[in-house]
């Protein structure tokens, strides 16, 4: 894969005041790079100074090659398109000819459509699956319909590079899955090289060959997404002091409720999950046990519960965490149990179910808060 | 490396389609066209006649020439056998012929041609009416630029009462076609024409020839009135002219001739945003006030080319300038007649303080006044008679507030 | 996609027949009676009837042609300006032209005219002209200061407001007379235009149109906004400097001519859009000429003929007939 676009020393900002300075970058066709950081962070400044809207204050963008200076504007649009955050509102417009303007580098000194060109709208119109919209008036369609034609526009123009700018923010999640898979699409097939930023981290982690962060003042991290994705930097960059950030899993998580744990949740196998995000809502503090590490919920246990009991992965409950969990059991006033499945490495744990129920604090899980008493079906 | 220097600002890009600017430079070459052709004036209508004529214009000199009392805005040069030559002002120049004659070859681009007997003609020049009335030359004129409501003068309004006159569009909107149709052989003007000068272009364009009378820059108010002398050569009745202007002035000599009676008299009236509308120093008003025996006030700076001239001052500065007037003459043409003091006094309330009102020397003009140009002789006698006190006899113009 | 140039050319013929029948109205229509036989005379050449011949041909024509050629210019005008600024309510003379013409004018009718020198009309024309230009260029050289679209407006406003309380002082020391041409001048009218005013507006405006025509494309891009446009190749800083300078010249040659004739730019362009269903300039521009130029002449056979021989001013009658119909079609747009 060759190198397409090239920053060295890149210097953005507005009026002579930077916003991220010394910026390097290298994207090659067929790959997707997305910017990530805070607002305000400078992500879009970037994408304005390589798509040309804004002059870089430093630096130099090359594009193929060349530097981005000294293309012409017909050449410029020929190998670089874009879908920005702002949504234009045309009168009269049907979304075939929204898409349609996309064609404006190759047509002529009227921009008369030739059959070809129609063809490739019909075509830029399909991918996005807008087929059906293509008579219909561009103000008359949703947000995220919009936001496609906005894509088939860019995808008309042929580009060599695309740039984009949060452009899934209006979706819906069906949709923006769609669009993402429109991206790979386009950079698989047509060797698309794709910049853009994203705020949508899960999003981010998954559909990206290679991650930016704009932090500071200038590029942080940048690399694959493992390199970049990691908990206690992602909650740096963006400032997480009150919750926390599960990487693999790629979601932020709610703060936890510290104090002395009234309940405790027998857990297990994604079982807790709710029964944690509950018992957050309702602001109880909560001490779970015995979760194994490798447990789909043990990333979510721990970023909820005051304390957590925890075992070796692929090893049984051990001693220590038995006599552990134990103690924090009687300790708390209730005990929930949604784990139904029982095995040889966490058979100990129907142990403490055994024990939570002779203590008589076991209680039934109701997490419908509409009936009256509360979540845990306290008193 | 060189590649990665500081790029300013305003790098400059190659232009997205260069062949757009060849029909901007069209569009610019064709508009620096437009305007140097607004330096060419619109032709004039050639000389109607092809046919040679019997006379030859360089061979042409004047054997005598009208001679004008006090007029100076125009001079009438008599060719012999019957043919006149009319200037109005420095250049406007109109060779009257008679009958059937053709004009006389190698005759300038510049002297318009007419032709005896002239009728249907289009009068827009209020203060020509009353002459042709004088005259009884109504019948020459078949359009006017006023409409009937705009007249005051009874037999022009029942000309045009009778269809005798059709109205035909103000001097800026002139209604061509009609005017065309009604074989108009001459349009007079005012000099409001120069302000709408395609409209005196479209007339002429049509053949029709266009006289723009000047007797508002005439210096004496003799002077205008005897504009009827130039009316008279026009309409063939030079010596009725001659005859009532003469006597006019005749029957003023006595007014003429007494002394001044030294009394001081504003002429104004109240506009509606409440400053004073009056005379300057020059105005034919002022000097029908001299002549009258009285001075004008207030005397401000500067007299116009144009003697028809008003300026606004500021009620102070008038106040200051005429209370102690003796006489106060109101100008009801733009407000209509006042009939009491009380209705002054109603415009501001500080003319109860003035002089003239309070010892009831405060007169009003009629509505007609301005428009019977002929009747100046009159309207300096009543003005005469204001100033002399000798108010028990009647007045043609003026009315006193009671 | 069929049906919209099906629609595209109905429209067309529509607008063509009826600036036919506009002017031939034009022409059959005055003071004067002029007969169908009389007219096919005058036009066979075979007429001693000299009047008949001067009322078609120095009158009725020059007018017609005036007001058919600045009616179409007004209203390319008018839409130049409202995709430009995305505003429906933007007119040609929003960039404060017709003050600036207005200013100019004053100062030659009153401070020139009052000192005794004499200009014939085309000493008219070029001051509205100047003043409009001036007006024109001060507004470009702000825009360059100031690159959003909402402080051109606003600038263009101020600009207005500048002309005319320049063009009050002047007023204040002038003649009653001369308040009343000023008066009469800025009503706006087509009479008194000669057959070679005719012909330079004809070039202007043929030029300017030719140059609309070249931009349509850019504009087309332009209407899906600046980042949009941009991106698409528009060259942005040159292409607004071109819209600007083209709507200012169609502008300024109808109030040079005609004075300024309000409404025509503002209405026509909607009327335009709404029947061809579509906000293309290619397709758009030409039709605004042509329904421009059959409402200029409906109005202005109007403003003639109603009260003959007395003239209403044109900008009365295109209000007067211009505005219900755009309130209905507004109506009727928002009840889809």
């Amino acid at each position: 894969m060759q190198t397409y676009l090239t920053a060295d020393g890149l210097t953005v900002g507005y009026r002579k005041k930077p916003v991220l300075s010394n910026i390097s970058m290298k994207i090659s066709r067929g790959s997707i790079v997305t910017l990530i950081g805070p607002n305000g962070a400078g992500k879009s400044t970037i994408l304005k100074s390589v798509i040309r809207e804004l002059s870089p204050l430093g630096g130099s963008v090359f594009l193929d090659g060349t530097s981005i200076e000294n293309y012409s504007d017909s050449d410029f649009a020929k190998k670089t398109a874009v879908v920005m955050t702002g949504r234009p509102d045309p009168e009269l417009m049907t979304c075939f000819d929204v898409a349609a303007a996309g064609r404006h580098p190759y047509t002529g000194r009227f921009g008369i459509l030739s059959k070809e060109d129609k063809k490739k709208v019909l075509e830029a119109l399909e991918l996005v699956q807008c087929g059906s919209l293509a008579e219909v008036q561009f103000r008359n369609t949703s947000d995220g319909q919009k936001q496609r034609i906005l894509l088939a526009r860019a995808i008309c123009q042929e580009p060599e590079l695309l740039v984009l700018d949060e452009p899934t923010s209006f979706l819906d999640v069906r949709h923006k899955l769609e669009l993402l898979e429109i991206l790979k699409k386009l950079v698989q097939e047509r060797n698309v090289a794709v910049l853009m930023s994203l705020h949508e981290l899960d999003l981010a982690e998954r559909i990206s060959d290679y991650v930016l962060c704009a932090e500071n003042g200038t590029i942080g991290r940048a690399g694959t997404p493992s390199e970049v994705f990691e908990r206690d930097y992602i909650a740096k960059l963006y400032g997480i002091e009150r919750g926390s950030y599960l990487t693999s899993l790629g979601f932020p998580e709610l703060p936890k409720v510290d104090g002395t744990p009234k309940v405790f949740v027998i857990g297990g196998m994604g079982s807790g999950i709710p029964v944690y995000h509950a018992l957050n809502r309702a602001g109880i503090p909560f001490a779970a046990g015995v979760i194994h590490e490798n447990d789909m919920e043990y990333q979510t246990v721990e970023a909820l519960a005051a304390e957590v009991i925890s075992e070796m992965p692929f090893e049984p409950v051990g001693e220590r965490a038995f006599l552990r969990a134990k103690e924090l059991l009687e300790s708390c006033e209730a005990v929930l149990c949604p784990l139904k499945l029982f095995g040889t490495m966490n058979e100990r744990n129907r142990e403490l179910l055994r024990i939570g129920t002779g203590l008589g604090k076991l209680r039934q899980i109701n997490l419908d808060k509409s009936d009256s008493g509360d979540i845990l079906n306290y008193k | 490396m060189d590649k990665i220097k500081n790029h300013l600002f305003r790098q400059k890009r190659k232009s997205a389609i260069p062949c757009r600017q060849p029909v901007r430079w069209i569009a610019a070459i064709l508009l620096l066209l437009s305007m140097i052709c607004s330096g060419c004036s619109a032709k004039t209508e050639e000389s109607p006649s092809n046919i040679t004529s019997a006379h030859n214009w360089d061979d042409m000199a004047p054997v005598g020439s009208m001679d004008l009392l006090y007029a100076d805005q125009f001079s009438v040069e008599d060719y012999g056998d019957d043919i006149t030559l009319i200037t109005i002002g420095e250049s406007d120049r109109f060779l009257l012929l008679p009958e059937n004659m053709s004009a006389p070859d190698g005759l300038p681009d510049s002297i318009t041609v007419l032709q005896k007997p002239v009728k249907n003609i289009y009068l827009v020049a209020t203060s020509a009416m009353d002459a042709f009335i004088r005259l009884n030359a109504l019948d020459s004129i078949a359009l006017s630029g006023t409409k009937e409501s705009g007249w005051y003068l009874p037999e022009a309004k029942s000309a045009m009462e009778e269809g005798k006159i059709a109205y035909a569009g103000k001097y800026s909107a002139p209604d061509y076609e009609k005017i065309l149709n009604s074989s108009c052989g001459l349009a007079v003007e005012s000099t409001m024409i120069y302000h709408t000068p395609e409209v005196k272009e479209q007339l002429e364009r049509l053949g029709i020839p266009v006289l723009v009378e000047r007797s508002s820059y005439e210096n004496h108010p003799l002077g205008r009135m005897e504009w009827i002398r130039l009316y008279g050569v026009l309409t063939g009745k030079e010596e009725e002219a001659e005859a009532i202007f003469k006597q006019n002035v005749d029957s003023l000599s006595d007014v003429l001739d007494m002394v001044p009676s030294g009394k001081t008299a504003a002429f104004f009236y109240v506009t509606n945003s409440g400053s004073v509308n009056v005379r300057k120093n020059g105005d034919y008003i002022a000097k029908m006030i001299a002549l009258a025996g009285g001075t004008y006030v207030p005397e401000n700076g500067g007299s116009d080319e144009n003697a028809l001239s008003t300026m606004n001052m500021d009620f102070e500065s008038f106040y200051a300038a005429a209370k102690d007037a003796d006489v106060l003459i109101y100008n009801s043409t733009i407000d209509g007649e006042l009939t009491t003091t009380g209705e002054l006094c109603a415009k501001n309330q500080l003319f109860a303080d003035f002089k003239a009102v309070k010892e009831g020397n405060v007169w009003c003009t009629g509505k007609n006044m301005f428009q019977e140009t002929m009747g100046l002789g009159d309207m300096i006698r009543d003005m005469n008679a204001v100033f002399t006190g000798d108010t028990e006899g009647s007045f043609t113009y003026l009315h006193q507030l009671k | 996609m069929v049906s919209q140039t099906k629609r595209i050319i109905r429209v067309y013929l529509m607008l063509l027949v009826l600036l036919a029948v506009m002017s031939f109205f034009s022409l059959a229509v005055g003071s004067v009676r002029v007969s169908a036989a009389d007219l096919l005379a005058v036009l066979e050449g075979k007429t001693e009837n000299d009047m008949i011949r001067h009322i078609l041909f120095d009158i009725r024509l020059p007018r017609m042609l005036a007001a058919l050629i600045l009616g179409g210019a007004l209203s390319v005008s008018g839409f130049l300006l409202q995709t430009f600024f995305s505003n429906p309510i933007a007119g040609p003379f929003v960039l404060g032209i017709s003050s600036g013409a207005k200013l100019v004018v004053s100062v030659f009718m009153i401070l020139f005219l009052g000192q005794g020198l004499i200009m014939n009309s085309w000493g008219m024309v070029l001051a509205a002209f100047l003043g409009a230009m001036a007006s024109m260029g001060f507004v470009l050289a702000i825009s360059k200061k100031l690159p959003q679209m909402s402080m051109l407006v606003v600038s263009g406003i101020m600009i207005g407001y500048i002309c005319s309380a320049a063009t009050d002082f002047i007023v204040t020391f002038a003649d009653d007379s001369n308040i009343v041409n000023l008066h009469n001048w800025s009503m706006g009218s087509f009479s008194g235009i000669s057959m070679d005013g005719v012909k330079i507006c004809a070039l202007v405006v043929a030029a300017a149109l030719l140059s609309s025509m070249l931009l349509s494309k850019a504009m087309g891009a332009y209407q899906l906004g600046e980042v949009y446009a941009r991106n698409m190749g528009v060259n942005i800083r040159q292409f607004r400097i071109e819209l600007i300078l083209l709507s200012s010249i169609l502008s300024a040659t109808v109030t040079a001519f005609a004075g300024p004739v309000s409404f025509v730019g503002i209405a026509v362009p909607h009327v335009i859009k709404q029947l061809f269903k579509t906000a293309k300039p290619i397709v758009v521009i030409p039709g605004c000429f042509l329904g421009g130029a059959s409402f200029c002449l409906f109005s202005d056979l109007l403003a003639r003929t109603l009260f003959s021989p007395t003239e209403l001013s044109i900008s009365s009658v295109t209000a007067v007939f211009g505005a219900p119909v755009v309130i209905v079609m507004m109506i009727k747009r928002a009840e889809h």
